[in-house]
């Protein structure tokens, strides 16, 4: 058998948006990975260890990674049983959680983090509630702390968790649970060696979205957290922005670039690796 | 089948194309029909004041019509940078660090000689021998809560423990902010404001020790308003007076306190574009910008202090003092500034 590459025409569909795509995305990227390693007298990687040599920017880049690593770890957490009841379920239940899941994307970020302000606050419901069932004993602080960091990304991205999930889950066989029940098959068994295998495409699809999404939001640390904690993404912003240091911003975006795709990568890598076992 | 319709397709996008083709031709051309048109470089933020209170009077006095392009001080200097030699902006309005630079490489021609009101403004707010001059002064604030607390007198007083998590300062980003470390650095050091500026080993250490009552720093300033409407922020340390008392009188409960100490006031500058066209029109609309009867519209629209001394003050500020501050040293240190407060004043 021969193994001919023959055109396929039906390809050239996607030439409009390969363009578009080249214009407005691959090229302003290949020009800002290239600033990052240029100066005054060409290619250089002085910006980088410039860069990597300040111990401060490591807390920069520990902050980026931690946050974006417990917003994910909270999406999925919510996401998964989530979408797993929403695949299972029926009818205008089924709406009515699709749209429940779909409605609030409509609503801008902004909005959302003025909200989490309202709820958020001294004299908001979280706290009343804390302090009513005597978890507190005062009124605390819960605005402009990592943990409301991670509650408002977390509410914000939680869609593109359960999004990939619920429609993996959709196409799997619903029988297969309740064959390997009748096969004697206990129910934490069936979860790690049935439900979650099945849904692990799902998985790794919005685990890499809210990552990526979570490593360079801008605007929700802004408004959530404020100017006293710093991010990759906030500190580029501000390269570019106000500081009008060209060099420095393409720096810190290429690392951002860097470690969401490598992160990502990683989890795909390991994930097929434990398919392909199986 | 297809033929027809991939004819259709190339007949509309030349028809796209020629159009697209016809609109920029005909672009400079309406510019050129137009002589008596003069372009005014400002700041989006301005175009409100300009519209309503600027352009009507200046076009009724000497019937020339004026094209505000409102954008931000860097892209004035951008503009003015790329048309060397061919400028289209008679004057701009830019913040007074961006002037300098602007001075530095020869955009600016000096206006006092020219512009007649400019003899009766206050003192220190005409600069590097009449390049620009302050045409407002927005000045910086301690915003508070009426409903959360008496007002306060002193810049000192947002140290007090009293008011832990309540208060709000500007980020380094916004220009409020950077007046923080010279207040902190008067009040660690008691030297005078002039030298106070200079010492920020003293800003730092002092503004340090406001850490346990920070609520937050913000650089979108509508955020740190709605906190403190809410009551949830006591007060927004730096706080300028356009954007507070423009709260204010739409109802919110807040009031903006002038300390004893004095303040500092936002950058506001306007300049003559050097070999800009209309030179004689340009020095009329700053003139008009600078008359007792213009200043006095402006400064009530805007609750910025009147730069001309003819003006009096708002009821109840005419005592206090605006410190000058020395934008050169700003504008040569501010990077450095914003990476020492990212560490010294993070969470």
């Amino acid at each position: 058998m021969t193994t001919k590459l023959r055109f396929d025409p039906v390809l050239l569909l996607a030439v409009p948006a390969a363009i578009y795509m080249v214009i407005v995305f691959a090229i302003p990227v290949l020009w800002l990975v290239a600033r990052g390693f240029m100066d005054a007298d060409g290619f250089t990687l002085s910006n980088y260890i410039k860069f990597l040599s300040e111990p401060f920017n490591w807390v920069v880049i520990g902050n980026t990674l931690r946050v974006a690593f417990w917003t994910t770890v909270v999406c999925l957490a919510l996401g998964y049983p989530t979408a797993v009841a929403l695949a299972r379920s029926k009818g205008a239940v089924q709406v009515a959680m699709l749209i429940a899941i779909i409605l609030p994307l409509s609503v801008g970020v902004v909005v959302k983090t003025f909200a989490w302000q309202i709820v958020l606050r001294r004299d908001g419901i979280v706290a009343a509630l804390l302090v009513a069932t005597g978890v507190w004993d005062e009124p605390k602080l819960l605005l402009f702390t990592e943990h409301g960091l991670v509650m408002g990304a977390a509410n914000v991205f939680l869609p593109f968790m359960i999004l990939p999930i619920y429609s993996v889950l959709k196409l799997a066989d619903p029988n297969l649970q309740d064959a390997a029940a009748t096969l004697g098959a206990p129910p934490v068994f069936r979860f790690f060696n049935v439900a979650l295998p099945l849904a692990m495409p799902g998985i790794i699809g919005g685990v890499s979205i809210v990552f990526s999404l979570a490593t360079s939001m801008y605007v929700i640390p802004s408004l959530l957290i404020g100017d006293r904690f710093q991010t990759l993404a906030t500190l580029t912003g501000r390269a570019f922005l106000l500081m009008r240091n060209e060099a420095l911003g393409a720096t810190t975006a290429t690392i951002l670039l860097f470690l969401a795709v490598a992160i990502v990568a990683c989890s795909a890598l390991l994930s097929r690796g434990k398919g392909d076992s199986r | 089948m297809t033929e027809p319709t991939r004819l259709a397709l190339r007949r509309r996008s030349f028809l796209a194309g020629s159009l697209a083709g016809a609109g920029i031709l005909a672009a400079p051309a309406i510019v050129r029909a137009q002589p008596k048109e003069m372009v005014v470089g400002g700041a989006s933020s301005q175009q409100t004041w300009t519209n309503e209170i600027m352009i009507p009077a200046f076009e009724k006095k000497y019937n020339i019509k004026v094209v505000y392009e409102g954008t931000r001080s860097l892209v004035n200097l951008e503009k003015m940078q790329k048309n060397k030699g061919s400028q289209y902006l008679s004057l701009v309005q830019m913040d007074d660090p961006v002037m300098i630079t602007a001075v530095a490489e020869g955009l600016l021609t000096p206006l006092t000689k020219v512009v007649p009101n400019a003899a009766s403004l206050k003192p220190g707010v005409t600069h590097m021998e009449g390049m620009w001059v302050n045409y407002l002064q927005p000045w910086v604030g301690i915003a508070y809560n009426t409903n959360r607390m008496a007002a306060p007198t002193s810049w000192a007083e947002a140290y007090d423990p009293k008011y832990k998590g309540r208060v709000i300062l500007p980020g380094l980003q916004n220009t409020e902010g950077v007046m923080n470390l010279f207040l902190a650095s008067f009040l660690k050091t008691g030297k005078p404001m002039a030298e106070a500026q200079k010492d920020m080993d003293a800003a730092f250490a002092k503004l340090k020790e406001m850490k346990p009552n920070l609520l937050m720093a913000y650089t979108q300033e509508g955020q740190a308003y709605n906190l403190l409407e809410q009551g949830e922020a006591f007060m927004v340390y730096g706080s300028i007076s356009t954007l507070a008392l423009a709260r204010k009188a739409r109802g919110a409960p807040i009031e903006l306190a002038a300390p004893k100490e004095g303040t500092f006031s936002m950058p506001s500058g306007v300049a003559l574009v050097k070999d800009g066209p209309m030179p004689e029109m340009a020095a009329a609309y700053i003139d008009l910008m600078l008359s007792p009867e213009i200043q006095a519209q402006l400064a009530a629209a805007t609750y910025a202090l009147p730069t001309n001394g003819k003006v009096p003050a708002p009821a109840g500020l005419d005592k206090l003092v605006i410190h000058p501050i020395d934008w050169a040293n700003v504008s040569a240190n501010r990077a450095s500034w914003v990476t020492r407060w990212d560490k010294e004043m993070s969470l």
